[in-house]
């Protein structure tokens, strides 16, 4: 099981659920103290590889400014139905996601890359091409919400896949090569050795 | 991280003081959108914009994949590289550009303010649009009717786009000479073939040395 795809879903109504203070601010899902966490920031060691394929985050619909009702299930604050929510995903200490400015934004709303998907809320955006992880990195994914009266039901979503051991060795090969890396390329190369081998015998 | 995939937002809202802001707030309301009138979603002077317009250094090449606005109030999004607007009539005049019924921000957003309906896409933006070194470019927003100056409805516009940056913008602006259509998979491409390239040429001179 060396190639594994791994899913972290975030809610931030667990444990230590957030709070209107936390508007306007980033949010680690894996260490921000808010929500359900894990024990330590997210890193690869030196035999790991992760490819990140997806991120999602609860969204949002545009409404009128006088609204107030409920609108598709979410509380409506000035104009947006919803927490007005934006995933970034930070390698090390960078920012993947940039405005045209090439200055660091809030990342991709969660209005493009909902989470959980609907027939309210489809995804305008998929994260393509995928966002590595290369070994000994430190990788971390930001929720920021702007909505102070809709906060209490934000959740967050990740799928990655983990390369592991000589399926990581691989991903660097594959990376190296300029091919992308996924299941089934790894496969190939995998392939293309063996026979190779049996070749040469 | 030299193929990037990248995303704008923009939205018509601002602190109560300004009509534009560089950072997103908690306390940013709807801000009045004239009707027929198209604007720069980056440095438009509405809701959130960004530094400076829009533009790829010499090192970078950008390829624009989806646009899409809410589809209230009869908004239009329209690309213009440089002075050129993309899309246009088939009498070459202007048009506001792909309304947002045909591709709705979010998509299942209702066509009215606080509607029931659940919009699907009608439009995929194929083939991309090129922004080649060196190019301005802006994303313009219009709608046929204005927000109403007392109930103040929110609207957006949402732009995804690929950028490449240095050797890999390169590598665009050769595939873009040799007719093929640029996206990550083949930028990969050409990178193998000209590793592939490369190792024929080293094994063929270590043969020749050997000979």
């Amino acid at each position: 099981m060396s190639m594994r795809s791994q899913i972290y879903e975030w809610d931030g109504s667990r444990n230590t659920a957030l709070t209107a203070a936390q508007a306007g601010t980033r949010v680690s899902v894996f260490i921000g103290g808010f929500g359900n966490n894990i024990t330590k920031p997210a890193e690869t060691t030196a035999t790991q590889f992760v490819v990140i394929e997806d991120v999602a985050v609860t969204p949002s619909a545009f409404v009128s400014g006088l609204d107030t009702a409920d609108y598709r299930g979410l509380t409506v604050s000035n104009g947006v139905a919803g927490p007005r929510a934006y995933v970034q995903v930070r390698i090390n200490t960078t920012d993947y996601f940039l405005d045209p400015d090439n200055v660091g934004n809030d990342g991709i709303p969660g209005t493009a890359s909902p989470y959980p998907r609907s027939l309210n809320f489809q995804p305008s955006f998929s994260l393509y091409p995928d966002v590595y992880v290369l070994p000994g990195q430190v990788f971390d994914v930001l929720v920021s919400f702007y909505n102070s009266e809709e906060f209490a039901n934000v959740q967050c979503f990740v799928k990655y896949t983990l390369y592991d051991g000589p399926d990581a060795l691989i991903a660097n090969k594959l990376l190296e090569m300029g091919i992308s890396i996924n299941p089934g390329n790894v496969d190939w190369y995998k392939r293309t050795l063996i026979q190779s081998q049996s070749a040469m015998a | 991280m030299s193929m990037r995939s990248q995303v704008y937002e923009w939205a018509n809202l601002a602190p109560a003081s300004q009509t534009a802001t560089l950072r997103r707030g908690t306390d940013n309301q709807p801000k009045y959108v004239a009707a027929s009138t198209e604007y720069d979603v980056f440095i438009g002077g509405i809701g959130n914009n960004i530094t400076k317009p829009a533009e790829t250094t010499a090192t970078q090449f950008i390829v624009i994949e989806d646009i899409a606005c809410t589809p209230h109030l009869g908004g239009a999004v329209q690309v213009r590289i440089n002075t050129t607007d993309y899309f246009q009539n088939p009498d070459v005049t202007d048009q506001k550009g792909v309304p947002g019924l045909a591709s709705p921000y979010p998509r299942g957003a209702a066509s009215t303010s606080g509607g029931t309906d659940n919009l699907l896409k009608s439009f995929d933006l194929y083939p991309d649009v090129y922004v080649l070194p060196g190019q301005v470019f802006q994303i313009l927003y219009s709608q046929r009717t204005a927000t109403s100056t007392t109930d103040t409805e929110v609207v957006a516009a949402f732009v995804k786009y690929t950028l490449y940056d240095g050797p890999d913008a390169l590598i665009a602006n050769k595939l873009l000479e040799l007719g093929v259509t640029i996206n990550p998979n083949n930028v990969d491409w050409y990178k193998r073939t000209l590793i592939e390239q490369q190792q024929r040429t080293a094994v063929a001179a270590a043969a020749g040395g050997q000979a």
